[in-house]
């Protein structure tokens, strides 16, 4: 190591320990919700609750497929299994909901509570119309399980609970599991629904974890066959997203950063210039994260991995300084021809990203913060720390060639005004039909693979699970109120079905009836002689003999005096089927509030119920898509709003600085150019503005607003213009090679914020160039001085 | 046994008559039975009502009504054991009948009989005693005996 190199070694070695410090003290999350406003209203935070955690937002979707019936029957039934054991689900329903045989037993029991017996069951007429269908069951191969359910319960009452319970329906039951109707035989599709234990990123990834350990442990013993795993629901979404971006972001970072290190080396031939562009980065870093952590109480990794990329222009900074230094000149001669554009554009830069701090979405504001932290300490490191170790370590570009070249490039300014066209060109596309929209729906911000959006959909028709797009909720100040208020709406909503308006839909009330319902149900039982009589007189003349039914009239006698049945009574099993009929707000006792959830198979249902039902006190309907799709638009109108304000803060301190009505349109101009051909560029390509294209308009402005700046210096001499021209041509190919490389990822949102930067960055340079620098005529007469680059 | 498991598939008629507690009358069922070895089982009923039930290998089939059910045996040991008792003697599996039932032959090659005894608790709850008579390689009768005391006797008959 030779000596000059030392200073700049031992900054690196504490920058990199500085990032090792905060990193070991910040409380990094993962969780989507966190990111996510709390919600103001309580419709918002019911809406966003159910975003979160509500059944909808944890039900991952199982498929087994690619084996005969009875192999994926098998295998769906002990993966059930494996997957209730291991404990990382609420919920796991395969079909055998009644296979539970303590849950089957307490269904068995309260029947005549927990459903309603056909009218006149009771009576010898009832009784006796029953009969022959016994007889025939007891004359099939099935005569086990119809003296076991059959002659226990004439009526039938049984199946219409089994049925309530376990989800009748589209589905077809087949050896414990259920299957997907409407495939053809050879192909056959066994499906599951688990609901994960917690909510967020971090469970969702561990019960897939589970999930695919434990088919992996089941399938490898499957024959004949070769039986494949499909998962879908919003916990396979979020996992595989955040796989994908890992994936994409280890790939693309090293893709950029191997080509941002050839660049420099080229163009500074020295390894030391690692070390300096380095140090503010990893500078930044830690403050930026340190910033984040203090003002939020943790760092959440969507910030830190956009932040990262945002800080990646950091590393222009560096380079500004190394590019216009002279060989052996001293810092104060370096600082003082690029010092005043050089802090003018730290300063553009602080005051934007401080609009984002505005922002309701905490996201935004976090991702704001985290970049303001990390811009200003990145500059303060250049300025401060930099400037006198890279006079120490003797780094300056390598000298330039005869300027004549420069001069001939520079010639290119007389046809400045032609660049208007494509800048007016792109006004025009914006002003016209096919402008920009904002894009207003969430899902569309998704990073979901559209394969994956279409296998969920598949899933979610053959299980006729509600995608929760909208539910209806109805309230009440305790569970058993909640019951009883959705009994009162049952006749309107049986009504509906029965008429085929919407299809079914479950109801917390259709598998547990209110207190009242089960008393009154009690109370129409027959007593013991009365239903003794009528059964004497049902089987005259039938093969039946009295002793047949005596189970059955015991199970009558004691069903008159059973206490009815409490969602706190019942078998697990069955209360976790029961949990996602039921939504609990508030803390427990005084104040909570519980809601039932009526949620529609099919997107048009919600309207029809809602308009049938609408009369109804406190009914809530509760759109989850179109409230999240609102409150992301009111959002995201918010951060333009700011961004407006930061643009304007910006125009006061470009004016205030330069003063020069001329320099400023140049500089004004070139920026507007270009964002003007960006914004025209996404509409061309189609594409609607998100947040994620603001952070990267933001981003592309700043990156736009240095080389105007710098090319706005006046007075400079050719040389000192030719270093501008090199270094910023530097900076904009290390910037063309970070974000380029992004815009070649699978994640749309990478995607979008890469192709953005780096089309507008392209346009800012060029733009700048032509907009922001002098003419060449002028050039030749005002050249003076070069220690005075700031006119008086 | 060896008899018994040297042919390789069966086609016959049978009647059932069961009597049951419930029922002051027996009833009686009649249709016909296909054994192909080794492990596929029909019972094809004609009366009292058609319904058809057809086992291979672990898989269940019923139809009845109109309405089609599958059952994978893995997942009901009780019935497989059941199943067992006519398959196994049918296809003169010993092993297989072994383990589930206490096996007990009697009789000689011109009359035999086969008494199968559940081993398990379980099956024992559902089941008491399956008896097989027949002569050579052609059982003749199957007599179940459940729990509860209701008893199912089939006689069988070889179509040509």
């Amino acid at each position: 190591m030779s000596r000059p190199l030392r200073p700049l070694l031992l900054a690196l070695g504490l920058a990199a320990a500085l990032v090792a410090g905060v990193f070991a003290r910040v409380d990094l999350r993962a969780d989507m919700a966190d990111l996510l406003p709390q919600g103001v209203s309580l419709s918002q935070r019911l809406v966003l609750d159910t975003l979160r955690e509500g059944a909808a937002a944890t039900l991952v979707l199982i498929g087994i497929e690619g084996a005969p019936e009875p192999v994926l029957a098998r295998l769906a039934r002990d993966l059930a299994a494996r997957l209730t054991a291991s404990g990382a689900f609420r919920l796991v329903a395969d079909g055998g909901a009644g296979a539970d045989p303590a849950a089957l037993e307490q269904l068995f029991r309260y029947r005549y509570l927990l459903a309603p017996a056909p009218p006149a069951a009771f009576t010898a007429p009832g009784l006796h119309a029953a009969l022959p269908g016994l007889v025939a069951g007891l004359g099939s191969s099935a005569a086990p399980l119809v003296k076991r359910y059959g002659l226990t319960d004439p009526p039938g009452v049984f199946a219409a609970v089994l049925g309530a319970w376990t989800g009748e329906g589209r589905l077809r039951q087949s050896g414990g599991a259920w299957f997907a109707p409407d495939r053809p035989a050879d192909a056959p599709r066994a499906l599951l629904l688990a609901q994960t234990a917690g909510g967020g990123l971090e469970s969702g990834g561990a019960a897939l974890a589970t999930i695919r350990a434990a088919f992996a442990a089941l399938a490898g013993g499957a024959s004949p066959g070769h039986p494949r795993l499909l998962l879908a629901g919003p916990p396979v979404f979020a996992a595989e997203a955040a796989a994908a971006m890992r994936a994409d972001a280890h790939r693309l970072t090293l893709i950029s950063a191997v080509s941002v290190l050839a660049l420099l080396l080229w163009r500074f031939r020295s390894p030391a210039v690692l070390a300096v562009v380095l140090i503010p980065l990893l500078a930044s870093l830690a403050a930026a994260a340190l910033a984040v952590q203090l003002a939020f109480g943790f760092v959440h990794v969507v910030t830190l991995g956009f932040g990262m990329t945002m800080l990646g222009v950091t590393v222009d900074y560096p380079v500004l300084l190394i590019g216009h230094r002279k060989q052996g000149e001293a810092q104060a001669g370096t600082l003082r021809r690029i010092g005043p554009a050089f802090s003018l554009a730290v300063l553009c830069a602080a005051l934007g990203l401080t609009s984002m701090l505005g922002s309701a979405f905490p996201g935004l504001a976090q991702l704001g913060l985290f970049a303001l932290a990390g811009v200003v300490t990145a500059a303060a490191v250049t300025r401060f720390a930099l400037a006198p170790l890279i006079v120490a370590a003797g780094l300056a570009p390598v000298p330039l060639r005869a300027p004549e070249r420069l001069l001939r490039i520079e010639r290119l300014r007389r046809f400045r005004l032609w660049a208007l066209v494509p800048a007016g060109a792109a006004l025009g596309l914006l002003a016209g039909p096919h402008g920009l929209t904002l894009e207003t729906d969430l899902a569309r911000l998704s990073p979901v693979p559209p394969a994956a959006l279409a296998l969920d959909a598949e899933l979610r028709a053959e299980l006729g699970a509600p995608d929760m797009g909208e539910i209806l909720l109805v309230p009440g100040p305790d569970l058993d109120s909640v019951l009883a208020a959705e009994e009162a709406l049952m006749p309107r909503i049986a009504g509906l079905e029965a008429a085929g308006r919407i299809a079914p839909v479950t109801l917390a009330a259709r598998l547990l009836p209110s207190q009242a319902t089960q008393r009154a149900r009690q109370a129409a039982l027959p007593d013991a002689a009365t239903l003794a009589a009528a059964m004497e007189s049902a089987i005259a003349g039938t093969p039946f003999r009295a002793a047949a039914f005596a189970p059955f009239q015991a199970d009558i006698a004691a069903s008159r005096t059973l206490a009815p049945l409490r969602p706190q009574d019942l078998n697990p099993f069955l209360a976790a089927r029961l949990a996602p009929l039921m939504l609990h707000v508030g803390p427990s006792g005084a104040g909570e509030r519980w809601f039932g959830v009526i949620a529609p198979a099919r997107a048009a249902d919600g309207a029809v119920l809602a308009g049938a039902l609408g009369a109804t006190p406190g009914l809530m309907r509760l759109e989850v898509k179109a409230s999240a799709d609102a409150l992301l638009a009111a959002y995201t109108a918010q951060a333009w709003r700011w961004l407006a304000a930061g643009g304007l803060a910006v125009l006061v301190a470009l004016a205030l600085f330069l003063r020069d009505p001329a320099r400023i349109a140049g500089v004004l101009g070139a920026i507007a150019a270009a964002i003007l051909l960006t914004l025209a560029a996404l509409a061309a390509a189609g594409a609607r503005l998100t947040l994620f294209h603001l952070v990267a308009l933001q981003l592309m402005a700043g990156v736009g607003l240095d080389y105007a700046l710098f090319f706005a210096r006046r007075q400079l001499d050719t040389e000192e213009r030719a270093r501008t021209l090199s270094t910023l041509a530097l900076c904009n190919a290390m910037t063309l090679a970070t974000f380029g490389v992004l815009a070649l990822s699978r994640t749309p949102v990478l995607r979008g914020i890469g192709a953005t930067v780096a089309v507008g960055a392209l346009a800012a340079m060029v733009f700048a160039f032509l907009f922001a620098g002098e003419r060449p005529a002028t050039i030749s007469l005002s050249e003076r001085t070069e220690d005075d680059p700031w006119p008086r | 046994m060896a008899r018994l498991a040297a042919v390789p598939a069966r086609h016959a008629r049978f009647v059932e008559d069961k009597h049951l507690a419930a029922l002051a009358t027996p009833i009686e069922a009649r249709g016909e039975l296909v054994y192909r070895r080794p492990s596929h089982l029909e019972k094809i009923t004609i009366a009292p009502a058609p319904e058809r039930l057809v086992v291979d290998g672990t898989a269940l089939r019923f139809e009845h009504d109109g309405r089609v059910e599958t059952f994978d045996l893995v997942s009901r040991p009780e019935l497989a054991a059941l199943v067992e008792a006519v398959r196994g003697t049918l296809a003169g599996d010993l092993a297989g009948l072994s383990a589930s039932y206490a096996v007990a032959l009697a009789g000689d090659e011109g009359a035999w009989r086969l008494s199968l005894t559940p081993r398990s608790v379980a099956l024992a709850r559902l089941l008491r005693l399956v008896a097989v008579e027949g002569h050579g390689a052609e059982p003749e009768q199957i007599d179940i005996i459940e729990a509860d005391g209701d008893t199912a006797r089939m006689r069988i008959t070889p179509l040509p």
